[in-house]
């Protein structure tokens, strides 16, 4: 945790910074004294005070739990990068190719990536749950899902 | 302001009606079912059903949300009975006492026990619901910009006094919260800040998708990581309701931890886990027999499960008459009233007083529905639990995205809330705690706007945040709440890591 608590601690400062820097761009209120910039002050100072603690503890030797590191040939890291790639991937084609088609495939993907390999439950059940939610939105709450490639057929 | 009876009868009225109630039920089976779902809270099942309110009256939607809440609270000792898991956070006290009696083969009477817990605790949470809000907001009318602050500051101080293993990261965590608050035009003068010249973000981030990714996404790229298969016991759930003798033995428990839930959960920012454990330790002090406690004591069942459904009524007091969450989900529910175009707080008394007591009386019914349903399903709840998870944990992200898309049809908020979840994922691991960014979103905007309407009011003197003697005595609250904590620390973490040994040894063994 001694290095994951530097490191969160240096990212906390930088943030806190940011937000201070921003903070110095914005117009000050002549009125009341403190405009939009004095409570991002407050924020970003008090943030950078406690990652500046986190970081002291951390280097006496005082973080707090353990934490497993990350070991690319572990099954469960793999998994969790797929599923990052594969989250980021549905995202970026949901609008243009469609709710449907994406769900379908994002389902089927991650259901073989989570260890299934059954081929009848791979087909059926990412269908069902996609038809499933499709027609709950869609049908009986009446939001719009993207339609995307399916726009003349739905 | 007078407690209306006619106008309670009449609310009751209302909500006694097929639709509503079926509404209720199927909230209630729903939290249930996600309560006993390890790894699926209270606080996702609500965030992730939100968007199956837009569009839908303010009654029904409130009335499911609130039936998802009640049920997954009691649907977390499930979970904890059978497969030592909590199904909730809540629920972790419940394991203590839930899997030692499952083992002893009394599953039944322990699964029987958990639903009465839930039950009373519910109901004597949803009685002092009803009775305390209008009080305390009829109190909150004479509050003005100065109180205001002073509220926020309280509640802020107190979820980072309780936010787990680490002050400092609590601290952090509350902080960065209160800056990803502040995005978006500023709450006076309108400016807008750290927008980084996106039109989205001009009305800070979207509060739904937002928690989404935060309590739900996040928990996919947990879930993910994780193999094995769930291992139940073998459980005879052959009783509904506990023996007459049990509820006797227990009733003593049932009432002191009720009324100590019911008190944490009205507390800014404490919720059903504290509950849980601070009645749980309380009945371990003043049973007969303490030594039994650990090797499947009724008691300690009893008091943590009544007092974590007891906090759902207590977490709703500060949230209708102060528009101040009580706990993690009563802050989601806050964003569902405000989809509604309800704005918690002492005016919705004025506003809307018919919706307020439509809210008592169905949280009163959904306990009702609660046992019911609890009774009837009791045996396929434990199936459930073992649902394959390769299946489950993709849905979850479907119905996330699809979840964060529904309110704006916006892509934008769909980037959101996988942000946040990538975000709530690593802060999880690296255990910084995640409630305190949800209530900081609230609190935060609050604060400021009335921080700087104070100074507007006595023209940039400081000295007004002083002038008001409610104002002074919850921020000498807020002084000593972090005061104690930051004293107690030690001794906190000293039981939180016995807690956890005392889990681990359960899960282990």
């Amino acid at each position: 945790m001694k290095v994951a608590d530097i490191f969160g601690g240096a990212l906390g400062i930088l943030i806190g910074a940011f937000a201070i820097w921003e903070g110095t761009k914005m117009p000050v209120d002549v009125v009341m004294k403190i405009g939009p910039s004095f409570f991002p002050n407050i924020l970003g100072g008090l943030l950078i005070v406690f990652s500046a603690i986190l970081i002291i503890n951390a280097l006496r030797g005082r973080s707090k739990g353990k934490v497993e590191p990350y070991r690319l040939s572990d099954k469960g890291t793999q998994r969790g990068l797929i599923t990052l790639a594969a989250g980021i991937v549905f995202c970026v084609v949901l609008d243009p190719l469609g709710f449907i088609p994406t769900s379908i495939v994002f389902l089927t993907f991650m259901m073989w990536v989570m260890g299934k390999r059954n081929p009848l439950l791979i087909a059926v059940t990412p269908a069902l749950i996609t038809l499933a939610v499709w027609l709950v939105f869609e049908k009986v709450l009446s939001l719009s899902m993207p339609a995307g490639v399916l726009a003349d057929y739905l | 302001m007078e407690f209306n009876w006619s106008l309670m009868l009449a609310s009751y009225g209302t909500v006694f009606t097929p639709g509503v109630l079926f509404i209720i039920c199927v909230g209630v089976t729903a939290g249930i079912v996600i309560g006993s779902l390890p790894g699926l809270t209270a606080t996702m099942g609500v965030a992730l059903l939100v968007p199956l309110t837009f569009g839908r009256p303010p009654l029904e939607s409130l009335s499911m949300l609130l039936g998802i809440y009640c049920g997954a609270m009691y649907g977390g000792s499930i979970s904890a009975i059978l497969i030592r898991t909590p199904g909730t956070p809540a629920a972790a006290a419940t394991i203590l006492e839930g899997y030692p009696m499952a083992r002893r083969g009394e599953a039944g009477r322990a699964m029987a026990m958990a639903l009465f817990a839930s039950f009373f605790g519910g109901i004597v949470g949803a009685l002092i619901m009803t009775f305390a809000s209008p009080v305390v907001s009829s109190f909150a009318l004479e509050f003005g910009p100065v109180e205001y602050f002073a509220l926020a500051i309280f509640g802020l101080s107190v979820i980072v006094s309780i936010s787990g293993r680490s002050l400092i990261k609590g601290m952090m965590a509350a902080f960065f919260g209160l800056l990803i608050s502040s995005i978006g035009f500023d709450p006076i003068s309108g400016f807008p800040r750290f927008t980084f010249g996106l039109m989205e973000m001009m009305e800070g981030p979207p509060f739904i998708p937002t928690l989404i990714g935060l309590f739900a996404v996040s928990e996919v790229f947990n879930e993910v990581q994780k193999t094995g298969q769930i291992k139940q016991l073998k459980a005879n759930l052959n009783q509904y309701l506990p023996s007459w003798a049990d509820i006797k033995y227990c009733f003593k428990h049932l009432c002191r931890s009720s009324f100590i839930g019911t008190f944490i959960g009205a507390i800014p920012g404490a919720g059903g886990d504290i509950a849980a454990f601070i009645s749980y330790g309380q009945a371990k002090r003043t049973s007969k027999h303490p030594e039994r406690f650990g090797h499947g004591e009724i008691e300690g069942l009893a008091s943590s499960e009544s007092a974590n459904n007891a906090c759902s009524g207590g977490a709703m007091i500060p949230l209708l008459s102060l528009g101040v969450p009580g706990d993690a989900v009563t802050a989601v529910l806050l964003g569902a009233f405000i989809i509604q175009g309800l704005q918690p707080g002492p005016m919705l008394y004025k506003e809307h007083i018919d919706i307020v007591y439509q809210i008592f009386a169905s949280m009163m019914l959904a306990q009702f529905v609660m046992l019911f349903i609890g009774m009837a399903g009791i045996r396929l709840f434990a199936k459930v639990i073992l649902v394959d998870r390769a299946i489950l944990t993709p849905a979850i992200f479907v119905l996330s995205m699809v979840g964060a898309f529904a309110m704006r049809s916006n892509v934008f908020d769909v980037y959101t809330t996988l942000a946040f979840g990538i975000l709530g994922y690593v802060m999880m691991r690296y255990d910084y705690p995640l409630s305190p960014i949800l209530l900081a979103l609230i609190l935060g905007p609050m604060a400021e706007a009335n921080l700087r309407r104070a100074m507007v009011i006595s023209a940039g003197d400081p000295s007004i945040l002083f002038s008001r003697p409610i104002a002074v005595v919850l921020m000498g609250l807020a002084v000593v709440s972090l005061a104690l904590s930051i004293k107690s620390q030690k001794k906190v973490e000293a039981r939180l890591a016995e807690m956890e040994r005392t889990l681990e040894k359960e899960t282990a063994s």
